[in-house]
């Protein structure tokens, strides 16, 4: 039973890594950056959703909202920062590291304007079903019709994404101009609008992670939470599992990374919650750098 | 590339300049000196990202959690076993540079935003280590006391400025090595490689080696920053060593010039006097309490963007690209 409990509760902390592994491999994809301000995104898109809770009172329409405000950001950040990076920092010995500087510059000022307009304190969005564990002969699961809800909600997510980039013809773009953006240029497809939207649909993305990240948990959020730290952590290192480059390989990266911190949790030391990514992904790079999934099979995805 | 000359070391340079703190640290008031000895703190730790990501070309966000491992292995030592203060420096240093050493194994086989990843999740992880065992005091943290200034400097000798002359003589010792180092052979390799990593190899460095190296000498003088900022606080805890103080130190290397090591000053400045600024506007705006705290947050990250937007490579490179920009013009149009 608690083998079976242990792997549940794994599986749900993984589906939502995954939905942030996936933010992050959109943006790679698309403009060759890891977003590190993707966490701080997450975070302004759990505020709208707190925003659309308060108002209309509905968790069903606080998720496409956060969604929307998500992709909004996430694509105004693309036109505006990523477009002048590219015109003025590439060159001499920052190159290397700019996009990495700009995204962390983002995430603090995405955590300072959240602070200014919605002050420190703990907010609180209630989860719209119970989080209490299904009972099984007698014995009560940790495993909840939320937690439920949640691997639902990512599952179909994913199968979206997956239709929409294996059987359209935006998603031919998307993956032509990830591939080879110049010839896909040459071929008439529009690569910076393509990776304008790879940023939103990383956005929205992010808005779904930080969501249930939140109600998952105890259902509190504030600007400086260590739960959006350990996303923008959690999302990284599964991303970086699967490969960086594949959305499959960015959910199994994050339900192998959601299992393993369970187990860890479970059977060695609940202390050691933030220490254990970071060596899972030290012992990932060391035996398979390229990835899981490996970089041919990346490509395909 | 060898110069007919030997290159001087600048010892004399740097007396003058502990000459100068020591006259500055007698004239100005209290709040001053604790200041200087801050700014002493951040020019020891931006330095060591400057050899880092500036000369080694690799990102580390792992610093603050460096600079924790020298300050508890000071803390440890003086509070445990009762060593003179030099010493603990010392073993700040080095046992920083050990754990920099084995993050730089791992670091060399990574690259650009892998390696930023891998030192962000040690950044968030290593910190709350301290709450696993039990002689390094948890959430409360340890105290850290270096200790009365010794009497022979007089009765009205002030805490503070004991601090800002041990801070300052520690500045001017990792400056001048590092210094030096950069100029040396291996500041050389580390450059190469970062410009061009076949190019190095093909020239005879070993350039893993190289990286794992400029990895532990960082890593050693940050852990020589965190033991010393520790003593300015007073104690060590796991929240002296915030996420945000790995950002605020790359923050500072990036105004200083992420390659220029005589610009680190200026970050060093540039990120004690932004709280102070910040207070200011944020008092004259009559603005609430939510903006006051977090507005120097935001000028400390909105200036990192526009820094790497608009002067990317630091005001002190930049003033030199325009001045040989302009002298090329000068002399083009003389001929």
């Amino acid at each position: 039973m608690q083998l079976l409990n242990t792997l549940l509760i794994g599986i749900t902390a993984g589906s939502i890594y995954s939905l942030m592994a996936i933010a992050f491999v959109l943006v790679w994809r698309s403009t060759r950056v890891v977003n590190f301000a993707q966490a701080g995104m997450a975070l302004l898109s759990t505020y709208f959703g707190y925003e659309a809770v308060s108002r209309l009172g509905s968790f069903w329409i606080a998720l496409p909202v956060a969604m929307i405000g998500g992709a909004l950001f996430a694509a105004l950040v693309e036109l505006v920062l990523m477009r002048l990076l590219v015109k003025h920092a590439s060159s001499g010995p920052i190159a290397g590291v700019a996009p990495i500087i700009a995204t962390l510059g983002l995430l603090g000022v995405i955590r300072s304007v959240i602070s200014m307009i919605w002050g420190g304190q703990d907010l609180r969005i209630v989860a719209p079903i119970s989080n209490n564990g299904f009972t099984i002969n007698g014995s009560t699961l940790v495993f909840s019709p939320l937690k439920l809800l949640v691997l639902v909600v990512v599952v179909v997510l994913l199968i979206l994404l997956s239709i929409l980039f294996q059987k359209t013809n935006l998603g031919l773009a998307l993956r032509a101009s990830a591939h080879a953006p110049e010839i896909a240029r040459l071929s008439g497809v529009r690569v910076d609008s393509v990776r304008t939207l790879g940023w939103a649909l990383a956005g929205a993305a992010g808005a779904v992670a930080g969501l249930f990240q939140t109600v998952n948990g105890n259902g509190n959020f504030s600007p400086d939470s260590i739960d959006f730290s350990l996303l923008l952590v959690s999302g990284f290192i599964a991303a970086v599992i699967g490969g960086l480059d594949s959305l499959l390989g960015a959910v199994l990266g994050g339900l192998f990374l959601g299992i393993s911190i369970s187990f860890v949790l479970m059977y060695i030391s609940s202390g050691l919650f933030f220490i254990a990514p970071f060596v899972i992904l030290l012992i990932v790079l060391f035996v398979r750098p390229q990835g899981i999934i490996g970089v041919k099979a990346g490509r395909r995805a | 590339m060898h110069k007919s000359k030997k290159q001087s070391t600048h010892l004399p340079l740097f007396i003058l300049g502990g000459i100068v703190l020591v006259i500055l640290s007698g004239i100005v008031d209290e709040l001053r000196v604790y200041q200087g000895a801050t700014i002493a703190v951040y020019v020891i730790a931006i330095s060591s990202i400057i050899l880092l990501t500036g000369y080694s070309g690799q990102v580390s966000l792992g610093h603050g959690a460096l600079m924790a491992v020298g300050a508890y292995a000071a803390a440890v030592l003086r509070a445990e076993f009762n060593v003179p203060i030099i010493l603990c420096f010392i073993a700040a240093v080095l046992a920083a540079a050990v754990g920099g050493t084995l993050l730089g194994a791992a670091a060399a086989r990574l690259s650009g935003p892998y390696l930023a990843g891998t030192t962000l999740a040690l950044a968030i992880g290593l910190p709350s280590l301290a709450n696993q065992f039990p002689i390094l005091g948890g959430e409360q943290g340890l105290a850290f006391d270096v200790g009365f200034p010794p009497l022979a400097l007089g009765e009205d000798f002030t805490q503070y400025k004991w601090y800002f002359w041990i801070a300052a003589l520690a500045a001017l010792i990792s400056m001048w090595s590092v210094r030096n180092i950069l100029n040396s052979a291996y500041g050389r390799s580390w450059r190469a490689g970062r410009g061009n990593e076949v190019a190095a190899q093909l020239a005879g460095i070993n350039t893993a080696r190289s990286k794992v190296l400029a990895f532990t000498i960082s890593a050693g003088i940050a852990g020589l920053a965190g033991a010393l900022l520790a003593m300015t606080i007073g104690t060590v805890s796991p929240s002296a060593f915030p996420l945000a103080l790995s950002f605020s130190l790359l923050t500072g290397a990036v105004l200083s010039g992420i390659s220029t090591l005589g610009g680190v000053i200026i970050g060093s400045v540039v990120l004690v006097a932004i709280p102070e600024i910040a207070d200011v506007v944020a008092h004259r705006l009559g603005s609430s309490e939510s903006v006051t705290t977090n507005l120097p947050g935001l000028i400390v990250s909105g200036l990192l963007i526009l820094t790497v937007l608009f002067v990317p490579n630091g005001p002190v490179e930049q003033h030199r690209a325009r001045k040989a920009k302009h002298e090329a013009a000068h002399n083009s149009t003389k001929k």
